[in-house]
């Protein structure tokens, strides 16, 4: 039977260097599911708000705690692509010193949504009605993805050799900053729908 | 063919896992998990089978009491449960596993250990949801689960919560195998088989991953809302406290009717393979066939409202939803057609699978059809909530997955045995499934024009629906038996059966140029690619004079580019390891105590179970093998 051939590609497989993509590629597919779950996540928010006269906006969360918390999610994504560039060039000790500071600012990142919530708390708790129950459902569940973040870093941190090594062929940091850097953004859009919009619902209502 | 036994006597001692206890647990190899989930799935079809066949009793005769009401309630929630989610995705994800290696020239999946971690959550998943019933406390609310029926006021007891989170479970074990699918087929595939020369299964493979990639997530949240309010008092579905019960059924349908093009598409994908090898030709459209397939994985994200017509929503909506149901038909029939048109072309070989392969055209046809009525909204309207729509899902299901799957098995059987099936005995398990299954199913569409409501644990006798009833149990035992003559026919098979040989349909594509059943390694030289039908051409695939491709120093095989399959890399393969089986038993006892909400337990178990991740991961230097 005959059919279409192209001949094959002249390269060889013997002398190719090992892989070191496959970590980043699943990495992608990783965010690409977790984004999925925030967009329900989200689609719930706007849905159960969908049948009320008033959602969000009569107990609009503070906006300026949550502008905070995204300068240092954002500050903490700075510094860690600087430790992937420093990694990038071999400095593992440069490259380590960040990823730590990423940690530090990432558990500070923590730290301040515990004390939003106990300022948020006096107005409205997950039982109190749909909204409180979405609201902290959603921001828990993003901490939650920050530790998991924190978990990964903290582990490339005290792992024992990485970068471009024969011998850790997914690339590691790279691939946890990819899921940090991922988390952080999301946060971005939790500012945006949670907090900025509600917010300024308010100030129409208001005036 | 170059052949070496000392490369053969490394390669082997490189990827042979020893017969040991430890390596039953703690294997990688994609050939033994593939074959587990193929077995683990089939079990759950038979459990699934005998309670449709205890529903079917029940409703022998108007006003039987076989099972109480609940009983009922619980049995027809479990075989749907079991049928769709725990038999119909994964068996086709065996189908994957075990194939999409061998038929990309791979040694194994991109990441071995989450395979075996996905096959080890699949299983303790199914084993989380069938702990209920032993407690008496099964889900009760059908498999679409609906709120408000499935809170604490109306559900008590732990059925739901059992459903909940064995859902969640098993969307983990999912996603992981969508991943790993996803990862080796756009990156492992054997020099020169670029995407254009890729076999139609992986096609559908590859689409039904990315779909479930976006699909999965919408039922997590579903399921997190869900035992939220009913554990932890929060509010999302509860009415009077200002929630909404559609907002279960938006994030249910945008998973759940995505997931049924996840058990369908890889089905047409078997058809596509089998169909033109028994049609002795390429297939026909082999363009037009892998683009529907991709569109229909696209569109299967804009049908789900179909499943809520009657709840009441704007006319544009339900307009623009109607309108995706019947362009996602369009793309079904390119499909169907590519198939009748092979046929018209070829020269028909009237094995069982061919058998298997044009039976199932024929009930999806009028799956199909059943569903383009369902899907015009004033059909809808009339046949919502009947057994019309238990046949129109029935012959969709039974007739793009069971059928295909059967087909599957009598094709590829041979290859993962090394014997073949018995003929007489398959051509008559699809004679006797076929009838059965028509003669079980079909009146169901009368039944449900003439009004009979599903979901109903018996009927009186003045509605008339006894003797069509009697009709579909006995059809459905009829069915039960056809596929108990095949389940007989693979033991006897796998005693007496003929040796198969590498290739014994004269099939086209890599995984028939391995032995079968295949070595651990797939085959000796990494085969490079030159057209769609590698084993119809003329080109030598693992002609290797220079034994260039052979990678015998370490458990390797070739990354190539996505759209290309230029090879660009070498990529290690783990060994074997129970760190996967370790983390399926620490994240079960996990869920275990959220049931029970032992909440300090499951911060234990999930503690634990990053300790054994973090050990999972851990960098170690690879076996290799030296002289």
């Amino acid at each position: 039977m005959s059919t279409v051939q192209i001949p094959p590609p002249q390269v060889s497989l013997a002398t190719l260097p090992l892989d070191q993509k496959r970590g980043i590629h699943a990495m992608w597919c990783v965010i690409a599911t977790e984004a999925m779950l925030f967009v329900a996540m989200f689609g719930a928010y706007y849905y159960l708000g969908s049948n009320k006269d008033r959602w969000a906006d009569h107990v609009a969360p503070k906006w300026w705690l949550a502008l905070i918390l995204m300068a240092i999610l954002l500050a903490s994504s700075a510094v860690l692509m600087w430790g992937e560039h420093q990694v990038k060039k071999a400095r593992f000790a440069a490259g380590r010193i960040a990823l730590w500071i990423s940690v530090l600012m990432g558990v500070g990142f923590l730290a301040l949504q515990g004390f939003e919530y106990s300022v948020e708390w006096k107005d409205v708790t997950p039982y109190s009605d749909t909204y409180g129950s979405i609201f902290y459902t959603i921001t828990t569940l993003h901490a939650a993805h920050v530790i998991a973040g924190l978990v990964m870093l903290m582990y490339i941190g005290v792992m024992p050799r990485y970068g471009d090594t024969r011998r850790t062929p997914h690339k590691p940091y790279k691939t946890a900053a990819l899921y940090w850097h991922f988390v952080d953004v999301v946060w971005v859009f939790i500012v945006l729908f949670l907090y900025i919009i509600p917010n300024f619902q308010r100030y129409m209502h208001v005036h | 063919m170059a052949t070496s036994s000392t490369t053969i006597s490394r390669l082997t001692t490189l990827w042979e896992s020893p017969h040991t206890l430890y390596s039953w647990f703690a294997t990688v190899d994609h050939k033994t998990l593939g074959k587990r989930y193929l077995a683990t799935s089939m079990l759950f079809l038979l459990v699934g089978g005998v309670e449709a066949l205890l529903m079917r009793l029940q409703l022998f005769h108007s006003d039987l009491s076989i099972l109480k009401p609940e009983e009922y309630d619980q049995i027809f929630t479990l075989h749907g449960l079991t049928m769709i989610i725990w038999y119909a995705g994964p068996i086709l994800s065996g189908f994957s596993v075990y194939l999409a290696p061998l038929m990309i020239g791979a040694r194994d999946m991109a990441f071995p250990r989450l395979n075996a971690f996905s096959y080890w959550m699949f299983l303790a998943s199914g084993i989380f949801l069938y702990i209920s019933p032993f407690l008496g406390q099964a889900p009760h609310a059908g498999w679409f689960g609906y709120a408000n029926y499935t809170l604490t006021k109306y559900s008590p007891g732990m059925g739901m919560d059992y459903y909940a989170l064995s859902l969640i479970l098993f969307t983990i074990s999912t996603t992981t195998g969508a991943i790993n699918l996803i990862v080796t087929i756009l990156r492992l595939r054997a020099p020169g088989m670029a995407i254009s020369r890729m076999p139609l299964f992986l096609y559908s493979t590859t689409t039904i991953s990315f779909v479930g990639l976006f699909g999965l997530p919408p039922l997590t949240a579903a399921c997190i809302f869900l035992e939220l309010e009913r554990r932890w008092g929060m509010h999302f579905f509860g009415i009077a406290e200002g929630g909404t019960i559609f907002l279960w059924q938006q994030l249910f349908w945008f998973f759940g009717h995505p997931w049924v093009y996840i058990i369908f598409l890889p089905a047409t994908g078997m058809l596509s393979m089998i169909v033109p090898v028994f049609s002795r030709r390429p297939i026909i459209g082999y363009p037009f066939v892998a683009t529907a397939t991709v569109l229909t994985g696209l569109v299967g994200f804009g049908v789900w409202l179909h499943h809520m017509f009657t709840v009441g929503m704007s006319d544009m909506a339900m307009s623009i939803f109607s309108a995706g149901s019947m362009t996602v038909s369009i793309f079904t029939t390119i499909q169907v057609f590519a198939w009748l048109a092979t046929m018209w072309r070829g020269r028909i070989v009237a094995t069982t699978a061919m058998y298997y392969a044009v039976g199932s055209i024929v009930l999806l046809v009028i799956g199909g059809l059943s569903g383009v009525f369902t899907g015009i909204i004033p059909v809808d309207w009339q046949v919502h909530n009947t057994y019309f729509v238990v046949a129109h899902l029935h012959y969709v299901l039974i007739g793009s997955n069971v059928f295909p799957v059967f087909a599957g098995f009598y094709y590829w059987l041979p290859k993962m045995t090394g014997r073949m099936m018995n003929e007489r005995l398959g051509k008559l398990s699809f004679w006797v499934m076929f009838i059965g299954f028509n003669a079980g199913f079909f009146p169901m569409h009368n039944a449900g024009l003439l009004g009979m409501p599903r979901r109903i644990y018996t009927y009186p006798s003045w509605t008339g629906f006894d003797g069509v009833n009697e009709v579909i149990t006995v059809g459905a035992f009829v069915l039960g038996i056809g596929i108990l003559i095949s389940i007989i026919n693979f033991f006897y098979s796998l005693k007496r059966g003929a040796l198969a040989g590498r290739n014994p349909w004269g099939a086209d594509t890599l995984e028939w140029s391995t032995d079968s059943p295949p070595k651990v390694y797939g085959s000796e030289h990494i085969p490079v690619v030159t057209s769609r039908h590698p084993l119809w051409d003329d080109f030598e695939e693992e002609e290797d004079p220079e034994n260039d491709r052979v990678l015998d120093w370490g458990r390797l095989t070739p990354t190539t580019t996505v759209l290309d399959a230029v090879p660009v890399g070498i990529a290690t393969i783990p060994e074997d390891s129970l760190a996967p089986l370790w983390l399926t038993i620490t994240l079960f006892g996990m869920f275990l105590a959220i049931v029970y909400q032992r909440m300090w337990f499951a911060l234990g178990a999930l503690i634990l179970s990053l300790v054994v991740a973090c050990f999972w991961m851990w960098p170690r230097t690879e076996k290799e093998v030296t002289e």
